[in-house]
C-alpha cells in the first residue's frame, strides 16, 4: 500500500475530530467541520451527534453534502425539524444549563478575543458599501450566542487582526466579563481556533488567544509571522499527525470525491 | 374551491410590483424557481424582500433589478457559489438597499409572523455588528413603505427586570411562494422532508402561490392528513409544475442539477458582455503587473499573456464568456414557459437527477 502524505486540510479535519467529546451534540456546517465530525462519528468518537442549523438532527450522510439543507443530510437523519426548532433547541440547552453542544463556525477575520467577521471587509468603504461582501451571518451569530464554538480559519496575517471590521459572531468581546456586559451568556464562548498551523486557545484569565498546539514542522516564528497581533507560543506543544488508517478513512470512505479534502496529484 | 391556475395566470394575478415577498426553500433545496422565472418573464418589480436562506432565486432577482429592499441573513448557492455573485456585486457597488439579520432572528421573525405576534423579543445579535450597524437607516426606512421604521430595539425584559433583550419587527408579507411535493386543487399541501420556513410564510402571507410536483385530488390528499402541512384556505393559487424547483433539489423527487448550478456560478460573475470585458481587462492588467514585478518568472509571463488574450477577445467580441444575462436568456427569457424550459433541459438529463430511493439523492448526474 502506498503511503498517504498528509495535507494541511487533513490535519485540520483530524484536529476537529479529536476535539469532539463523548456524547456531544455537534453543530456542523459543510466543508472541513463536516469531514472532521464524520471522522469523529466513524472512528474517534462514535457517540457524538452531528446536527445542522437547518434543523436536521443526528445526521449520518453517506455522500458529503454541499449545503446544510442538502438532501444528503436529510436522508438517514433522526429528525427533520424546521429551522426554528433548531434555534429553540439551541437556546433551551443553555436555559437548561446543559453543556452538550459544540459548534463549528468560520469567517474571514478574527481578533485576539475570538470575535469573528463573516459579513464584509470595509477596504475604503464601510458596512453599507464594503470592498468585499460575504454571505453574512447565516446561523453563526446564534450559534456563537448560545454555544461553545470551535472556529475554523486559515492562518494569515490579514485574517488574524487586533481589530476586525465587523463582528458577525461574538467571541469573548473585549475580554473578561465582555459577553455579560452586552447581554450574552458568559458561560459560553469560543474554545479554540483550528488553523492550518495549529490550535489556538483562549487564556482563562485574560481571554486572549494563545497558541496551544502547532502541527509538525510549524515553529513559533511561523505562527507569529502569520498573526497580526502578538501571540504567546511559549506553551505550545506539537499536535501529532494521525496514523495512516485515519488518512485512508478520510480519503476512501468519507470524502472519496474530494469535495472538501483536495489531494495534490503526485 | 378549485384554485388551480396556469403558471402564467397565477403570477399575473397574484404577483404585484411593490409586494413584500418571501420565497420558501433553503439555498439550493426546494426553491420555487419556476415562479421566479415566470416573474422575471412578466416583469413585476420593486419587491421588498424577506429572504430566508436564499440562493440563486433572489440573486437572479437582484441581478435583474427587481428588488427595492433586501432583508436577508444568507445568500449563496452553498457548495457551488460561496457568496451569490449578483448580490455581492450589487452591495459592493452600493446599488442594493439591504439589511442583515442573523438567520436565527430572521427565521424567528417569519415564525412570529405566522403566529400573528405584534413584535418579537430575542436574546440574539447582542454585542454584534448586526445590532450596531443598520443597512437601511432610520431615515431611509421612513421613506420605504413596506420596511419597518426600526431594525431592532434593545429593551428590558418586563418579566425579568435588568435583563436586556432585543425587540425586532414581524414581517407583514403580501406574498409567499413555495414549491411542494404534492398539492390538491383546494390548496392543501404535502411537504416531504424538511419544511424549512415554508409553512410559516404560507400562514403569514396575504397571498400564497404553491407550485407542486404532483397535483392530486382533494380526496386523495386527505387519505393521511398527518402528512398535510398547509391548510388549503391559506393558499391563493395551485400550479402544477413538475421539476418546479429545478435547478435546486426536491426531497424524494430529484437532486440539484450540478451542471446548471456550476453554469450559474460561472456566468453570474459577469452581469453582461461589457462587464465581462471590463473585469477581464482589469484581471489582465493585474496579471501584467505581477509579471513585470518578476520578469524572470516564465509562468507569470505566460499567465499575463493568457489574461491579455482573454481580455482582448472579450473586448473585440470574439470570445465573450457566458454572462448572467446570457444565462437568463438561455434558461428564462428564450423559453415561453416552464414546459418549454423542461424540454430545453431535456428528458434524459432530468431523469438522471431523479433521487435514488435507497440513497435519497442521485449519483447519476
Amino acid at each position: 500500500m502506498a503511503e498517504y502524505k498528509i495535507t494541511k486540510q487533513e490535519r485540520q479535519a483530524y484536529a476537529i475530530a479529536k476535539n469532539i467529546k463523548e456524547n456531544q451534540i455537534v453543530i456542523v456546517g459543510t466543508g472541513l467541520p463536516l469531514i472532521g465530525a464524520s471522522l469523529a462519528k466513524r472512528v474517534v468518537c462514535p457517540s457524538c451527534h452531528p446536527i445542522v442549523e437547518s434543523g436536521l438532527m443526528d445526521c449520518s450522510p453517506v455522500e458529503v453534502p454541499r449545503s446544510v439543507g442538502d438532501n444528503r443530510f436529510m436522508a438517514h437523519c433522526a429528525v427533520q425539524w424546521p429551522n426554528v426548532r433548531f434555534i429553540g433547541f439551541e437556546a433551551n440547552e443553555w436555559l437548561h444549563d446543559e453543556d452538550r453542544l459544540i459548534a463549528f463556525i468560520g469567517g474571514a477575520q478574527i481578533d485576539p478575543y475570538g470575535n469573528v467577521n463573516s459579513t464584509c471587509i470595509y477596504g475604503k468603504g464601510d458596512y453599507v458599501k464594503p470592498m468585499t461582501r460575504f454571505t453574512g451571518s447565516g446561523g453563526a451569530n446564534g450559534i456563537a450566542t448560545y454555544c461553545n464554538t470551535i472556529i475554523m480559519m486559515q492562518h494569515q496575517k490579514r485574517r488574524f487582526m487586533e481589530h476586525i471590521d465587523y463582528i458577525t459572531s461574538c467571541g469573548w468581546m473585549d475580554g473578561p466579563g465582555g459577553r455579560e456586559k452586552v447581554g450574552l451568556p458568559g458561560n459560553r464562548g469560543p474554545q479554540m481556533v483550528v488553523t492550518d498551523l495549529g490550535i489556538m486557545k483562549f487564556d482563562e484569565q485574560t481571554k486572549r488567544m494563545y497558541c496551544a498546539y502547532m502541527f509538525p514542522g510549524v515553529t513559533p516564528e511561523i505562527v507569529q509571522e502569520n498573526t497580526g497581533f502578538e501571540i504567546d507560543c511559549s506553551k505550545a506543544e506539537v499536535f501529532p499527525d494521525p496514523d495512516q488508517e485515519i488518512l485512508r478513512i478520510i480519503r476512501e470512505e468519507i470524502d472519496p470525491g474530494q469535495a472538501f479534502i483536495k489531494i495534490p496529484k503526485e | 374551491m378549485n384554485k388551480v391556475y396556469s403558471m402564467h395566470d397565477a403570477v399575473a394575478k397574484f404577483v404585484e410590483s411593490g409586494d413584500c415577498v418571501c420565497f420558501g426553500g433553503f439555498t439550493t433545496n426546494r426553491k420555487p424557481y419556476a415562479v421566479v422565472n415566470e416573474i422575471l418573464r412578466q416583469g413585476q418589480k420593486d419587491f421588498t424582500v424577506w429572504a430566508g436562506p436564499a440562493g440563486g432565486d433572489w440573486d437572479m432577482m437582484i441581478g435583474e433589478g427587481r428588488v427595492k429592499a433586501y432583508i436577508n441573513c444568507y445568500t449563496a448557492n452553498s457548495g457551488y457559489t460561496n457568496v451569490s455573485r449578483r448580490f455581492r456585486a450589487a452591495i459592493e457597488k452600493g446599488e442594493l438597499v439591504y439589511e442583515d439579520y442573523s438567520q436565527d432572528v430572521l427565521m424567528l421573525q417569519l415564525h412570529a409572523a405566522s403566529l400573528g405576534l405584534p413584535f418579537l423579543p430575542v436574546r440574539l445579535m447582542q454585542g454584534s455588528g448586526l445590532m450596531k450597524y443598520w443597512g437601511i437607516s432610520e431615515e431611509q426606512r421612513k421613506a420605504l413603505e413596506k420596511v419597518d421604521d426600526l431594525k431592532c430595539v434593545e429593551i428590558e425584559n418586563p418579566f425579568n427586570p435588568g435583563e436586556k433583550v432585543v425587540a425586532v419587527p414581524c414581517p407583514r408579507l403580501d406574498l409567499a411562494v413555495i414549491h411542494v411535493q404534492k398539492a390538491s386543487p383546494d390548496g392543501t399541501c404535502i411537504i416531504e422532508g424538511d419544511e424549512f420556513h415554508d409553512v410559516d410564510i404560507a400562514v403569514a402571507a396575504r397571498k400564497v402561490i404553491v407550485t407542486c410536483e404532483e397535483l392530486v385530488s382533494d380526496e386523495y390528499i386527505r387519505r393521511d392528513p398527518t402528512l398535510n402541512k398547509v391548510f388549503g384556505e391559506c393558499v391563493s393559487a395551485v400550479v402544477h409544475a413538475p421539476y418546479g424547483a429545478w435547478p435546486s433539489q426536491c426531497y424524494n423527487y430529484y437532486d440539484n442539477d450540478s451542471h446548471a448550478l456550476k453554469e450559474y456560478d460561472k456566468a453570474s460573475k459577469y452581469q453582461d458582455a461589457a462587464d465581462a470585458a471590463a473585469q477581464l481587462a482589469k484581471a489582465a492588467a493585474k496579471a501584467q503587473k505581477a509579471a513585470d514585478a518578476k520578469p524572470e518568472d516564465a509562468k507569470l509571463a505566460e499567465a499575463a499573456a493568457k489574461a491579455k488574450k482573454a481580455a482582448d477577445d472579450a473586448a473585440a467580441g470574439i470570445a465573450v464568456p457566458e454572462t448572467f444575462q446570457d444565462y437568463l436568456e438561455k434558461w428564462v427569457y428564450s423559453v415561453k414557459d416552464h414546459d418549454e424550459l423542461l424540454d430545453k433541459v431535456g428528458g434524459s438529463r432530468l431523469m438522471r437527477l431523479k433521487n435514488e430511493p435507497h440513497l435519497g439523492y442521485s449519483t447519476r448526474h
